[in-house]
């Protein structure tokens, strides 16, 4: 059984709002950098998967060579090697196909896992573009997922509830998170021997960008200004912010 | 401008779709999925029973060539994001996700990075497909309905073996005109209890923060965020919620937030209108009880 799980490097997603800032329209480069959290998640699960099947497991990456040491937690969590595929475009469809041509570089992938978004684009786009191309179905928001009898059992996080579905042969999933895929922490030992597997690099491919035109990316303004309620006698506070509620009629 | 809404037969999410299309041609076109009538007016209506995108995909694309659709409007939804990525490969049409606004000459806008930034687009070519960021467009009232023809899905890639909706007492979350939401902060299952008296008290709906979901204290379900639920109430609480752009994300049409968090620091006090700083266990069961003696 071999695994792939595609993760990005992102900047640091925990930035408040009032320090985040912009240089040449993207997060700035002081933020520091790591993997996207439910990209965490999708290594997870397939390191679950990996370990009952006794199968292996390929991180794949399209970004900078500088993000080798961050996909590394991955390779420490237990993923068996990485791929990074040189580029630097934010389009959905030239990431996709870099990471076709990433995933095609290797052999017998049995099932390709991603998280459910990426923590910079905030797009969950990529998947379901690179599932299509490799002709294969994408189903999104998955939690749960085994393999039994030569086919696959998923289980898909809705908005109301869950539903359980089956797929025989290769497919791309995005992986949200459920208690059971909170990522591990590798141990000490674990992030030395990461640093000894192997990563391979690749040169991106030339593809078609979407006919899309970024114009702008700003920062929305926050205007808020909050009135802080003294709770020193909790009796009070309560009373105090019930009538404030009322007099302002949002209760 | 072609358009064609991809939706479930539900009347909000239809409805947002619906006044959405309204920013590219009078009268769209619908694939309605699901047992039903189709509720609303439209050019042609086609319909299926068959809800799983990997399913749907190859009749999909053969009927957006066909017909030359030159939008397709889905929202953000189990459904809208199975079908984006692979109708956008399929179609060679560009895809804009989770969409916030749309202006003149194609133009649309989307948050990034957790909605710590709002990016401005223009769409240069057509056919383009969009999903659409649920509560931000007041969804139109649908009259009447619309006779269908059947759409025929042949491939079953994907089969569904169970599926499993919760049960929902009171008000529906996303309909709430209070949330009250517990984040990592509320420590355990047991206390989401507390948060369950308060919002019984106030016609209200429990949500939770990311936070809360992975520690497995509340139902993936009541997730509130940007990979969550949409929620726009009159009085939103955050009870041990520490405001990570993501999580306001889902209340930014929220009309007056409630910030109860023992860090002063904490970013939800950014957002909040009011804000209390304290253990929770200290302020909830008092405000529950307020309520109560003011009935
Ligand atoms: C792509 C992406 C999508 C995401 N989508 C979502 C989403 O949809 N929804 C979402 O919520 N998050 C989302 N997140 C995660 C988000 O970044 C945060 O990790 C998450 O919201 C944190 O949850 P929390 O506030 O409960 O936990 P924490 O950040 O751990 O905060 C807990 C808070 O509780 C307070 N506290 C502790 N004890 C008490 C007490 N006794 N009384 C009062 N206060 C107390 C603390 O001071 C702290 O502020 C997303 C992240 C990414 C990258």
């Amino acid at each position: 059984m071999h695994i792939a799980v595609l993760a990005k490097v992102v900047p640091d997603y925990l930035v408040p709002s009032m320090d985040f800032e912009l240089s040449n329209n993207r997060a700035h480069e002081r933020f520091s950098r790591m993997l996207g959290l439910y990209d965490e998640n999708a290594i997870e699960t397939a390191i679950q998967i990996k370990e009952k099947t006794s199968g292996s497991l390929t991180l794949i990456s399209y970004g900078s060579e500088n993000d080798i040491q961050f996909l590394r937690k991955g390779a420490a969590m237990g993923a068996d090697q990485l791929i990074l595929v040189k580029g630097t475009s934010d389009d959905a469809a030239v990431i996709a196909g870099n990471l076709m041509a990433a995933l095609q570089s290797i052999d017998n992938v049995d099932l390709v896992l991603a998280g459910q978004q990426s923590a910079d684009m905030d797009r969950g786009v990529v998947p379901g573009i690179l599932a299509q191309m490799l002709g294969v179905p994408f189903i999104p928001q998955i939690g749960d997922v085994d393999h039994e009898n030569g086919s696959w059992t998923v289980t898909q996080i809705t908005a109301q509830g869950k539903r359980e579905l089956e797929f025989s042969g290769p497919g791309v999933l995005s992986i949200t998170s459920i208690p059971e895929n909170v990522p591990r922490i590798p141990a000490v030992r674990a992030i030395f021997a990461a640093k000894k597997k192997p990563v391979i690099k690749l040169e991106s491919t030339d593809q078609k960008k979407m006919a899309l035109n970024e114009l702008e990316v700003a920062i929305p303004k926050i205007e808020c200004v909050c009135e802080f309620i003294d709770v020193e006698d909790p009796g009070q506070a309560v009373r105090i912010l019930l009538n404030r509620l009322n007099e302002e009629r949002y209760l | 401008m072609k358009t064609l809404i991809i939706e479930n037969i539900d009347l909000k999410k239809i409805g947002e779709l619906k006044t959405v299309s309204r920013y590219f041609c009078e009268l769209p076109d619908i694939i309605a999925l699901g047992e039903g009538d189709i509720p609303g007016n439209y050019g042609k209506a086609w319909q299926s029973s068959q809800t799983l995108p990997p399913n749907l995909v190859p009749s999909i694309v053969q009927l957006a060539k066909l017909e030359n659709y030159e939008v397709i409007l889905l929202s953000v939804s189990t459904l809208g994001t199975g079908l984006a990525g692979p109708l956008s490969a399929a179609l060679s049409a560009p895809v804009v996700t989770e969409v916030t606004a749309i202006h003149s000459d194609m133009v649309i806008e989307r948050p990034i990075y957790g909605g710590k930034a709002i990016i401005k687009q223009k769409i240069e070519s057509t056919p383009v497909v969009l999903t659409i960021r649920r509560k931000y467009f007041e969804p139109e009232v649908l009259e009447g309905h619309t006779s269908s023809i059947p759409l025929n899905t042949e491939s079953e890639k994907v089969q569904l073996i169970s599926e499993k909706n919760e049960q929902t007492d009171g008000v529906p979350l996303e309909d709430a005109p209070v949330v009250v939401s517990g984040g990592r902060g509320i420590g355990n299952a047991d206390n989401f209890s507390l948060l369950q008296t308060l919002a019984d008290q106030l016609n209200g709906a429990v949500g939770a923060s990311r936070g809360a979901v992975d520690e497995g204290w509340a139902s993936p379900t009541r997730q509130i965020g940007q990979t969550g639920k949409i929620v726009a109430p009159s009085v939103y609480f955050a009870v041990g919620v520490s405001g990570a752009s993501q999580h306001l994300a889902g209340i930014a049409n929220s009309k007056c937030v409630v910030a109860i968090n023992k860090d002063e620091e904490a970013n939800i006090f950014n957002r909040a209108r009011f804000g209390l700083v304290c253990d929770y266990q200290k302020i909830i069961p008092q405000l529950t009880q307020a309520i109560k003696e003011n009935r």
